[in-house]
């Protein structure tokens, strides 16, 4: 069972790879100004070229974020209403999928939940991602260009989203370095590298243990009995 | 008449060096100088064609700070010898730059300071009229430094004539030169004294809220005129404090600055918030927004939060977002430690 098995498409891998790009660059450009007092701030601000540089770094990256996140939903609603996938969409499953799993960690359960093609973990970092992506970019746009927001918004709606937008930024930043890292790295399941976004393939004996649901429809119940 | 003169002088001189072979008395070394100097019509011409006039007024200088412990020779080196020798002196300035420097061998660490002043940076160009120490502390009548404070004020006015008239019609001018308050700034709590620096530098400007919280964060000053001291915290919590705290760095060259105190207040015509005509005041703020955001709209300024920290009665928005990420982060990412923990723990259980 160590034959690979299809799973992510090159749309998906290019697209986490630029997510991953954009991501690292919007943080490094954006935790400065969050805490502008600091003195690795200041040393970042002043290694990337002074607070200008880096605002405008933190600007087009956003854009190209922006644009690869309108893509991706427009591509998304594409597939899901031409009736070929909704396989990211949370379902009443993923919820008792939770249950199930936490029942089994606590010991009060002997199996853990069968995944289909994404658990429930993973939809909700994607899920967590697209929204909060969309929180980034409405606020982000805000701060951008306050005195065009302000045309059509109440002015208290600019500092509103900058308070948003930080604070949006470090969630996202607290769920990638605790959740994301563990996931694909650090956990005992994949460590130290899940490679399946990056090579798109994952073997069989992974996605049977991971995603059991998804490898039967795949390989085929029939074939597959113990 | 003359000679009748010098030859007292000489007499004078000899007497007071055999009666005290140590060194002349200061006030005996005065008294000789003023035996002349005391002359109020006493003066030569320069060849500038000025007239330098060489009287000494004896009970001003006895008054300055220096008349009970220096004699003039200390500062007029070389004036001992009767009659005095020749200077090449042309102008009425060159006099006063030639004897200035004397100050140095006393006052070196202040002297030293003006060095990196923008007056000395003048001087040093061969403007005339840039100031030197007598100019502000005059020459024989040096006051204590505990004097009126309004007299600092008014020793600029001398020269900045405009600034100090926009000064005296400021919140800071009006309680200095009416009321004589001591809590607030005058030309030199902000421009230093000595080592004044070039205010229309970057550097200077983005010190600006350093400079004007050293008084506006002190608590038991701004309670006595019931004012807030969260006005550093909260301009360097918003989007120019930011701004200007990152272009402090220094490699900021060629960048906009960023708006800091005195772009919205004003530098030295600074009035209170709430008078009338006030820039600053709600109703006229968005003017001050145009000056750099020029097609600011009436919403505008409400996105400046007037130095309030959020609350639910002067920002409700912003402080309910506040609270939302102050309760929904801790919670987000509590839940997933717990879950990565409760994980690893089955792992461990089931091996």
């Amino acid at each position: 069972m160590s034959d690979m098995l299809p799973r992510f498409t090159l749309h998906r891998r290019v697209e986490h790879l630029a997510v991953m790009v954009l991501f690292t660059i919007l943080a490094v450009t954006g935790f400065p100004q969050k805490f502008a007092d600091a003195d690795w701030a200041r040393w970042t601000v002043d290694v990337l070229g002074g607070v200008e540089r880096t605002r405008w770094l933190h600007r087009m990256s956003g854009i190209l974020f922006a644009v690869f996140t309108i893509v991706h939903v427009t591509v998304a609603l594409v597939i899901g209403l031409t009736g070929r996938s909704w396989s990211i969409v949370p379902i009443r499953k993923d919820f008792t999928d939770a249950v199930q799993t936490l029942r089994y960690y606590l010991g009060l359960a002997d199996q853990p939940a069968r995944f289909d093609r994404y658990d429930y973990r993973q939809k909700f970092e994607y899920w967590g991602m697209v929204l909060g992506g969309g929180v980034m970019t409405a606020t982000g746009f805000i701060l951008y260009l306050p005195v065009l927001a302000a045309r059509f918004l109440p002015g208290e709606l600019i500092p509103a989203a900058k308070v948003a937008h930080s604070n949006e930024g470090l969630l996202a930043f607290l769920v990638v370095i605790t959740w994301h890292i563990y996931n694909a790295h650090l956990s005992p399941d994949v460590f130290p590298f899940d490679p399946s976004i990056f090579t798109g393939k994952i073997s069989a004996r992974r996605l049977h243990h991971e995603h059991p649901l998804e490898y039967e429809r795949m390989v085929g119940a029939a074939e597959h009995k113990p | 008449m003359i000679v009748q003169r010098l030859v007292s002088v000489a007499v004078v001189l000899l007497a007071a060096v055999a009666g005290a072979p140590a060194a002349p008395a200061a006030s005996e070394e005065v008294d000789t100088c003023l035996g002349c100097h005391g002359d109020r019509n006493l003066s030569m011409t320069l060849p500038s064609g000025e007239r330098l006039a060489l009287f000494v007024d004896a009970q001003t200088f006895r008054r300055s700070v220096h008349g009970d412990r220096l004699g003039c020779v200390e500062c007029h080196a070389g004036m001992r010898q009767v009659p005095h020798p020749a200077k090449p002196f042309r102008t009425a300035r060159d006099v006063t730059l030639a004897y200035y420097e004397q100050c140095k061998g006393c006052h070196f660490d202040n002297f030293t300071k003006t060095l990196d002043s923008v007056h000395y940076q003048r001087v040093a160009k061969g403007d005339a009229r840039a100031p030197v120490c007598s100019d502000c502390h005059t020459a024989h009548a040096v006051a204590k430094k505990n004097g009126s404070r309004s007299r600092i004020s008014q020793t600029c006015a001398r020269c900045h004539q405009p600034v100090f008239a926009a000064y005296a019609k400021s919140v800071h001018g009006r309680a200095l030169l009416e009321e004589g308050n001591r809590d607030v700034p005058v030309c030199t709590d902000c421009h230093r004294s000595h080592d004044i620096g070039d205010p229309r530098t970057s550097r200077f400007h983005l010190a600006t809220p350093e400079l004007c919280g050293s008084c506006h964060t002190d608590e038991q000053v701004m309670e006595k005129y019931g004012l807030s001291t969260k006005v550093v915290s909260t301009y360097l919590g918003d989007f120019h404090g930011v701004t200007a705290s990152l272009q402090r760095s220094g490699t900021a060259s060629g960048e906009r600055i960023a708006a800091v105190c005195t772009d919205c207040h004003g530098i030295h015509d600074i009035t209170r918030v709430r008078e009338p005509g006030s820039a600053v005041m709600r109703e006229n703020l968005v003017k001050v927004c145009q000056r750099c955001h020029a097609d600011a709209t009436a919403n505008f300024p409400a996105a400046w939060l007037g130095h309030y920290e959020p609350s639910w009665s002067k920002a409700p928005i912003v402080y309910g977002v506040t609270i939302f990420y102050w309760i929904f982060i801790p919670f987000v990412i509590g839940g997933l430690v717990l879950q990565i923990v409760l994980h690893l723990w089955r792992v461990v259980v089931n091996r």
